[in-house]
């Protein structure tokens, strides 16, 4: 019977099953049924048009088939029609008595990643004093790396053991902190310095250290870094502003603690701690016992580093501080394993970040 | 560094006194942090960091002169005999400046084992004895005073002694046994048949002592630091001795180290005496430091007297004359860390507690800046984005050559954004696009079962330029899986690209970027950030009328050919209706059947319009009808 009808019509009635139910509500349905059965251009006239022309003998078969396709059509359109119509009353009815027990669409959630919020946390804790944002890029040269921040020439962190250089162009590295951004801050601001009645500023960012990558290591993590040069600025407003930043960050009752400490660009220089978040300092695995958690490391801007700069040491003085944000998202968060945060599953980004 | 506590007590008896937490408060207030604490050899050790500017610090003496200075109590005599040196024995030439000091003797060694007491020491610091009394009181000596000795087999030296600069050429089996080839910035301790040292680092085979040496010849010198760091990093030779001198080791201790070491060896096995003689003298001390009490002030935060700045620079072992506001400071030969007024500040306070320091706001001395207008761009698109249901990313900025070539640009050669001395291979080409990375962590993330991938990343991406490579953040987006089919209202359906650039669309990306297939279901797209709209510089936009009239709504179903270009077509409808009254335009579905001509699909065109009035349906019937014949002068027809 099938070599009567014309191929395309054949080939209509084997995909009609699967057309049928994909049409995934009423109006889809509709749009198929004027396909296959409609008044003008669909299927159905084109085989009464075929039945109209048909040679006498063949009208009898052919008109059978043709009724049985028709009518295998519009029973199957009726019966999707008939379900269609169920489910958009059943759709009308949930709609119109809820049940709040069951579980409603949930609104797409996305999160930023921990990191970023934290740091953004960080930028939002230091604007109502004052600070901005300052960034550099991560390539960068061994003078803003190294040189304009009193690193001596023989520093073993200049090694390629522990510092990435591009091939291409040896006197290029990626930076290992933040603090390059500090010197290109600085060069940049000097000449206007007295005009800008100093500077202060965040510097939030990506680093680079050829480590292993394990539980508590990773060649690439993040750093804030901070800064402030003014006239007469000594280690009270470090601390100062230290304990400020810090106790909106982790709480009023917070207190912090700053131990003497060595790093090239600052003089004298601190580790700074703070009362541990987690336990109230009442000692815990997080503080080791001791109610303390190392948070920072900062000092005053050390003369060579504002000489450098082209800043006069005699008249202007600063801090400087920097924080890594890996080390205290971990903390935070009890995070068990660093790796975490540079793998990305949709799971440990959803849970452990936000939108704010 | 291991610091035993009965031994730190034998230099500074008031440390007995403390408990275990005590001391550790009291080291950590000096800049000093234990980080463990063990219990060794029926004694309890503590691992005190030690920065690296305190070289001095690096010993039980030096934990206990600092001690001393913070609880202002005395330190033990140091025991050691006046020496009577007499003439060489065997020549000693200096010939660098680099070592202006070398203090020497030779001794006879008899029977006798290093003592059960120096051993337990040697052992409770984790440095194994060697039972040879020559060379564990060498290592005792270093432990306990920090002054590196080193003792030679004296009948394995050929002729005189020299300290000099290698020649090139020259090579030395070390202790260790590896063949170091020298330059001509490695300093020496040779004899006339060749290298017997390096000089600070490490000694040589050949002159080592054994259980059958007989006679020793001792050395107690002095090494210029920088010389030290350079020889033990070009070697990648990193000893105790090597730690200490490039640190700066005290020169006044080259010739009290010999004595304490001689006093061993006639204790321990008997040694006898040959003859102690010195090359060379403890250089002239560094010009004074002057501190002046304004600066200390400042530094401290609050004012300091002359008296108490002076009591606690003596205290430290400083030569201190007071004049005026200021103070002239001689550092004691320990100290190569104190060079300018604000390394003596910094003394001052840690000597009085970095607790004292009041806490002040720093005063606004301008006016605060603003955040710049790229970072506001950052954190908007990416908060934007988080709401929209996607999980920002942080991957390595460096990617395998393979990965990135999947969408690094034929302008932008690898080689110019290649690392010298990468991690590894994979991690080895600081990456052209985000795209690669991102279709990793999605395929990670879909192994994992994620039914749908919402991921992207806001970073820098790298040009290659003659300069070295160039940076610009970029935004990367990648989406995939199955949206919906969550909840009883929500079709389940797959991603499409369709989807992305409705993303696109509504991060106001100006056009459409290229929609990447990364994987099967998984699309994504890159966009250099410069190029999204920054934030606006009005705060609210002006105001722009709209009309309280309803709105008409009128819906065109067109058959057009497959490769109708809708832009064309919107284009033309839109040309054809009145702008004023024509709120929207858009193909709100299309249809595509083998039930259609062939070669044709089906767009269906929603039309909105709205005016100042009410509009009545004869003339928007025109407008469509307008839009109808526009619409069929590009081929499109009306479909029944």
């Amino acid at each position: 019977m099938d070599q009567l009808l014309p191929p395309e019509i054949v080939e209509a009635g084997q995909t009609f099953p699967a057309a049928l139910a994909a049409c995934g509500d009423l109006d889809a349905l509709l749009r198929l049924k004027g396909a296959y059965i409609g008044r003008e251009a669909s299927h159905a006239t084109r085989l009464m048009e075929l039945l109209k022309t048909a040679p006498k003998e063949q009208k009898r078969e052919l008109g059978a088939a043709i009724n049985g396709l028709k009518q295998q059509w519009e029973e199957g359109l009726k019966a999707r029609q008939t379900e269609l119509e169920a489910a958009k009353r059943n759709r009308s009815a949930l709609a119109a008595t809820w049940d709040p027990a069951l579980p409603p669409p949930q609104p797409p959630r996305g999160a930023l990643h921990p990191l970023n919020r934290l740091m953004d946390r960080l930028v939002d804790v230091f604007r109502p004093l004052g600070f901005h944002v300052e960034e550099g890029p991560e390539v960068e040269t061994e003078a803003h790396n190294f040189d304009g921040l009193n690193i001596p020439e023989d520093h073993p962190a200049k090694a390629s053991s522990d510092t990435f250089y591009l091939a291409a162009h040896p006197e290029l590295l990626l930076r290992t902190h933040t603090s390059p951004v500090q010197v290109r801050t600085l060069l940049r601001v000097a000449p206007d310095l007295a005009a800008r009645g100093g500077i202060r500023f965040l510097a939030p960012g990506r680093v680079y250290r050829k480590d292993e990558i394990d539980p508590t290591h990773s060649p690439m993590f993040h750093q804030v870094e901070g800064m402030l040069v003014g006239h007469g600025i000594g280690m009270q407003h470090l601390k100062g502003t230290l304990e400020y930043a810090l106790r909106a960050l982790f709480g009023p009752d917070t207190e912090i603690r700053l131990r003497p400490s060595y790093f090239p660009f600052v003089e004298p220089g601190c580790e700074v701690d703070v009362s541990c978040p987690l336990c109230g300092a009442t000692g815990c695995r997080v503080c080791k016992g001791s109610g303390w958690v190392e948070i920072l490391g900062a000092g005053l801007i050390h003369p060579n580093v504002l000489t450098y700069a082209g800043i006069d040491p005699n008249e202007w003085s600063g801090w400087a501080f920097g924080m890594g944000v890996e080390r205290m998202a971990m903390m935070l968060s009890q995070t068990p394993d660093l790796r975490l945060f540079f793998e990305n599953d949709q799971r440990f980004l959803k849970a452990m970040g936000g939108l704010d | 560094m291991w610091i035993e506590r009965k031994v730190l007590a034998q230099e500074i008896p008031a440390a007995a006194a403390l408990d275990t937490r005590q001391l550790c408060e009291a080291l950590a207030a000096l800049g000093f942090p234990v980080d463990g604490v063990a219990a060794l050899e029926g004694t309890e050790a503590l691992d005190v960091d030690i920065t690296a500017n305190r070289g001095d610090a690096m010993s039980h003496r030096g934990m206990a002169r600092e001690l001393a200075a913070k609880l202002q109590q005395p330190l033990a005599q140091i025991a050691a005999g006046d020496m009577v040196e007499g003439a060489p024995l065997v020549a000693v030439r200096l010939e660098a400046e680099a070592c202006p000091i070398y203090a020497t003797a030779v001794l006879e060694l008899g029977e006798g084992v290093t003592p059960e007491a120096a051993q337990s020491f040697l052992r409770a610091l984790e440095a194994s004895p060697k039972r040879l009394p020559a060379v564990d009181a060498s290592n005792e000596l270093l432990l306990r005073y920090g002054h590196p000795t080193h003792a030679f087999d004296a009948d394995a030296i050929r002729g005189e002694v020299s300290v000099r600069w290698a020649r090139a050429g020259e090579s030395l089996v070390t202790l260790d046994g590896v063949t170091r080839t020298l330059t001509a910035q490695d300093l020496l301790i040779a004899d006339e048949a060749g290298p017997i040292a390096l000089a600070g680092v490490m000694g040589g085979d050949g002159t080592k002592v054994t259980e059958a040496t007989r006679r020793v010849l001792l050395e107690s010198a002095w090494f210029e630091p920088k010389v030290v760091r350079a020889t033990a990093r070009r070697h990648s030779l990193h000893t105790d001795a090597s730690h200490r001198f490039g640190r700066g080791a005290d020169p006044a201790m080259a010739k009290v180290a010999r004595d304490l070491l001689v006093a061993r060896l006639q204790s321990w096995c008997q040694a006898r005496l040959l003859g102690a003689w010195t090359a060379g003298a403890v250089p002239a001390p560094a010009a004074p430091v002057e501190l002046d009490l304004a600066l200390l002030a400042r530094v401290a935060g609050e004012a300091v007297s002359l008296e108490a700045a002076q009591e606690a620079l003596t205290r430290l072992g400083c030569g201190v004359a007071a004049g005026g506001q200021r103070l002239r400071v001689t550092p004691p030969t320990w100290r190569h860390d104190l060079a300018i007024a604000e390394d003596l500040a910094e003394e001052v306070l840690r000597l009085r507690g970095y607790e004292h320091i009041p806490s002040v706001l720093p005063p606004m001395e301008g006016p605060p800046e603003h955040l710049a207008p790229g970072y506001l761009q950052r954190q908007r698109v990416a908060r934007r984005l988080a709401q929209l249901g996607f999980h920002q990313t942080v991957t390595y900025g460096f990617i395998s050559p393979e990965a990135d070539a999947l969408f690094a640009g034929p302008d932008n050669p690898v080689a110019g954004r290649t690392l010298a001395n990468p991690l590894g291979y994979e991690y080895s080409v600081l990456r052209a696009s985000l795209l690669p990375s991102l279709k990793a962590t999605a395929e990670q993330n879909l192994r994992q079962g994620s039914r749908q991938i919402r991921l992207f990343e806001v970073a820098p991406v790298y040009r290659s330029a003659a300069t070295g490579p160039r940076e610009q953040v970029a935004l990367a987006a990648v989406w995939g899986g199955t949206l919906g089919g969550e909840d009883y209202l929500s079709p389940a359906r797959p991603v499409q690209e369709a989807d992305l650039a409705g993303l696109a669309r509504d991060l106001e990306l100006p056009g459409l970027p290229p929609i990447h297939r990364l994987a099967e279901g998984l699309f994504g797209f890159e966009v250099d950030l410069a190029a999204l709209p920054q934030a606006l510089d009005r705060i609210i936009p002006g105001f722009r009328p709209f009309s309280r009239f309803p709105s008409v709504e009128r819906d065109l179903s067109l058959l057009v050919d497959l490769g109708q270009s809708y832009a064309a077509l919107h284009q033309a409808m839109a040309a054809a209706l009145p702008g004023d009254s024509l709120l929207e335009l858009r193909c709100v579905d299309v249809f595509r059947h083998k039930s259609l001509p062939e070669g044709q699909q089906a767009w269906l065109l929603r039309m909105r319009f709205q005016a100042d009035r009410t509009l009545v349906g004869e003339e928007v019937d025109g407008w469509v009808a307008s839009a109808l014949a526009a619409a069929e002068s590009l081929g499109a027809k009306l479909r029944a």
